[in-house]
C-alpha cells in the first residue's frame, strides 16, 4: 500500500512540477496585463489618479481610457493576486524568466506617465529654482517660481514648502533643471530607473552572499505591486536612497565598513529615513571603521550641503521635525484614531509614537548587540518609523522591503507584506461605494 | 533567545491584528460616507430638478453626525458662478435619498458662509440665519 501511496504521490509530484512553470506564466502575464492596463489607461490623461503633467506618454494615448478608480482598484488587486502566487511559485522560475518578468514591467512604467503622485514636479520645481532661478530651494516652496511652467504641477500642499529632501540629492537633481521640463521628467523617469535596476543588482548579490534564493528576492521587490506602480510608476526618489542602502549592506558583506557606513550617510544626504540603518550596523561591526567613514561622509557632505545651500541645506532634522507633523488619511495611526472614535491624531499622539519608535529602536539595539542581524533590526526599524507615522505615503512601505528579502527572519518579509496588503485594502473603498 | 523570539512574535501577531482591525474599520467607515455622498447629490437632483453634476458638499467624514450640505448652481453656469441653492440634509438613506431638513441661497461666486445666506426656506427657518 504505502509503495503505491508513494507512486501516486511521486506522480502527482511531478505532475505539480510540470504544472508550476506554466501557472507561474500565466501569473507573470497577469502582472504585465495589470501594469499594462494602468499605464495604458493612465496615459489618456484626465484622471484622478494621475497628475497633471507636460506631454510625455502622449505616443500611448488611443490605446486605453480614461483611468478610473475602479479600473485602477482593480488592476492593483490583480497584480497582487498574481504577485502573490508569482512569489508561491518564486522556485520554479528561472533567472533569466524573473530577470524577463522585472525588465518588462520596468519598461512598461518607464514608457508611461507619471503615476499617482506630484513629487516628481516637486524634486524639477526645487531643481529650477536653485539653477534657474537662483533660489535657494531649503529657504522658500515652489511659490516663489509662481510662473516657472512646473509651477502648475506642483501639488496643491506642496506649493509653499521647502524642500525636505537631502542636499545631495538637491544636487543630483541641478542638471536636470536646464533641460527643460519635458526632459526633466525623462531625466526623473531615468534616475528612478537606473536606481531601481541597481537596488535589483545590489539585493541579488546580497541574497547570494547569505546563501538565500537570488531570483526570489529580486522576484519579491522587483515584481512588488507597490515597488512598481507607485515607487517606479512616480519617479519617487526613495529608490535612490534604497540603492544606497544595498550599496551599504553590500559594502558590509565585502567587509569594507568604512564605505558602508559613507554609503548610509550618502543615502541619508538624499531622504534622512535610511540613517536608521547606521547605529546597527556600527554595534554589529564593533569597529572604528564604520564610525569613522561614516564621519567622513557626513562632513564632506555637510560641506558640500553647506556650500551649496547654507545652513538650511544641512539642517536636515528641522525638516524632518516639519514633516513628522503631517497627517494622511492613510496612515495607521489616523485608521487607530478611528478605531476609537476620534477625529484624528492630535499633538500627544504625535509624542506617543514617537515614545514607541524609541522604544521598539532601543529594544532592537538590545537585540543587535546579543546578535541579531544588524541588516534585519534595520528592518524592522525602517518599517516601524513608516507603521507609525501620521504621514504614510504607498512608497514608505517599500523601506523595510530590500532589506526583508535578504535576512533570514522571515517575519520581516511577512510583516512588510502584511502592511503593504493593509495600505491596498484601505485604498478600496471606492469599489464597494463608487462615487458618481 | 527564544522566549524573547516568542513574545516579539506574539507582540507583532497583537499589533497586526490591531492594524487589520482598524483598517476594515475605516474602510466600513470610508464606504459609509460615500453611500451618504452619493445620496446627497442625487437628493439635490431631485429636489432641485437640476441635473448638475458640479456640487459641494459640505461634508461630516468622521461620522459624528448625519448632517451634510449640498450647494450648486440654481442656472447652467460654472461651479460657484451663478445663484446657489444650499441643501441641509440628515438621517439615513432611505430609497437612495436623504431627508431634506432646510436650505438657503447663496449669492454668485459667494462660499457657504453665513452672512451671505438669504431666502431660507425649510423646517429650521426661524434659526438665523438659517443655520442648523
Amino acid at each position: 500500500v504505502s509503495a503505491v501511496a508513494e507512486g501516486e504521490l511521486g506522480s502527482s509530484g511531478t505532475r505539480s512540477q510540470q504544472w508550476a512553470p506554466a501557472l507561474a506564466a500565466l501569473l507573470a502575464l497577469l502582472l504585465v496585463a495589470a501594469t499594462a492596463e494602468i499605464v495604458l489607461d493612465g496615459a489618456v490623461a484626465h484622471s484622478a489618479l494621475i497628475p497633471k503633467s507636460p506631454d510625455i506618454a502622449g505616443w500611448l494615448r488611443g490605446i486605453g481610457e480614461r483611468l478610473g478608480y475602479r479600473v485602477f482598484l482593480i488592476a492593483i488587486l490583480v497584480f497582487m493576486g498574481a504577485y502573490a502566487g508569482v512569489l508561491a511559485l518564486a522556485r520554479s522560475i528561472s533567472k533569466r524568466w524573473a530577470i524577463i518578468l522585472i525588465g518588462a514591467l520596468h519598461a512598461i512604467v518607464f514608457a508611461g506617465p507619471i503615476l499617482l503622485s506630484t513629487d516628481v514636479f516637486s524634486y524639477i520645481a526645487y531643481s529650477r529654482m536653485g539653477i534657474e532661478h537662483g533660489i535657494n530651494p531649503y529657504l522658500h516652496g515652489p511659490i516663489a517660481i509662481l510662473h516657472d511652467p512646473v509651477y502648475r504641477y506642483v501639488g496643491q500642499d506642496w506649493k509653499h514648502v521647502a524642500t525636505a529632501y537631502g542636499p545631495l540629492y538637491t544636487l543630483l537633481s541641478y542638471p536636470l533643471a536646464p533641460l527643460g521640463l519635458k526632459g526633466a521628467v525623462w531625466g526623473m523617469k531615468v534616475m528612478a530607473l537606473v536606481a531601481s535596476v541597481g537596488t535589483l543588482a545590489l539585493t541579488w548579490r546580497c541574497a547570494r552572499a547569505r546563501e538565500l534564493n537570488p531570483v526570489a528576492a529580486i522576484l519579491v521587490l522587483g515584481a512588488n505591486p507597490l515597488y512598481v506602480i507607485y515607487g517606479l510608476g512616480g519617479a519617487h526618489n526613495d529608490l535612490i536612497m534604497l540603492l544606497l542602502m544595498m550599496a551599504a549592506v553590500s559594502f558590509t558583506l565585502a567587509g569594507k565598513d568604512a564605505a558602508a557606513a559613507a554609503s548610509v550617510v550618502a543615502g541619508a544626504l538624499v531622504k534622512a529615513t535610511v540613517a536608521a540603518l547606521l547605529p546597527f550596523m556600527i554595534l554589529s561591526r564593533r569597529r572604528l571603521a564604520p564610525i569613522l567613514g561614516g564621519l567622513a561622509a557626513l562632513g564632506l557632505g555637510a560641506l558640500a550641503g553647506y556650500a551649496a545651500f547654507g545652513i538650511h541645506g544641512v539642517d536636515v532634522v528641522a525638516a524632518l521635525n516639519r514633516d513628522a507633523a503631517f497627517v494622511s488619511t492613510d496612515s495607521f495611526p489616523t485608521e487607530i484614531a478611528h478605531l476609537f472614535g476620534k477625529p484624528g491624531v492630535f499633538p500627544v499622539d504625535h509624542d506617543l509614537l514617537k515614545a514607541a519608535l524609541v522604544l521598539i529602536g532601543l529594544h532592537l539595539l538590545w537585540r543587535t548587540w546579543r546578535g541579531y542581524d544588524w541588516v534585519a533590526a534595520s528592518g524592522w526599524t525602517l518599517l516601524a518609523i513608516s507603521v507609525t507615522s501620521t504621514w504614510l505615503l504607498a512608497w514608505y512601505t517599500l523601506w523595510p522591503l530590500p532589506l526583508a528579502v535578504i535576512t533570514r527572519d522571515r517575519r520581516l518579509l511577512a510583516a512588510t507584506l502584511a502592511v503593504q496588503v493593509l495600505f491596498i485594502a484601505h485604498q478600496t473603498a471606492p469599489l464597494f461605494v463608487p462615487v458618481q | 533567545m527564544s522566549r524573547v523570539r516568542l513574545i516579539e512574535t506574539t507582540v507583532l501577531l497583537l499589533a497586526g491584528l490591531l492594524l487589520a482591525i482598524a483598517t476594515v474599520n475605516d474602510l466600513v467607515r470610508q464606504a459609509g460616507v460615500n453611500h451618504r455622498l452619493i445620496a446627497d447629490l442625487r437628493t439635490w437632483r431631485t429636489y432641485t430638478h437640476h441635473d448638475y453634476h458640479t456640487l459641494s458638499v459640505e461634508q461630516d467624514v468622521y461620522g459624528h453626525s448625519t448632517h451634510e450640505v449640498v450647494c450648486g448652481n440654481t442656472t447652467p453656469g460654472a461651479p460657484k458662478e451663478r445663484e446657489q441653492i444650499c441643501l441641509v440634509m440628515t438621517g439615513p438613506v432611505s430609497g437612495g435619498r436623504r431627508l431634506v431638513q432646510n436650505g438657503w441661497h447663496l449669492p454668485p461666486k459667494a462660499e457657504d458662509r453665513r452672512g451671505y445666506r438669504y431666502a431660507c426656506f425649510g423646517s429650521r427657518t426661524t434659526q438665523r440665519p438659517c443655520a442648523p
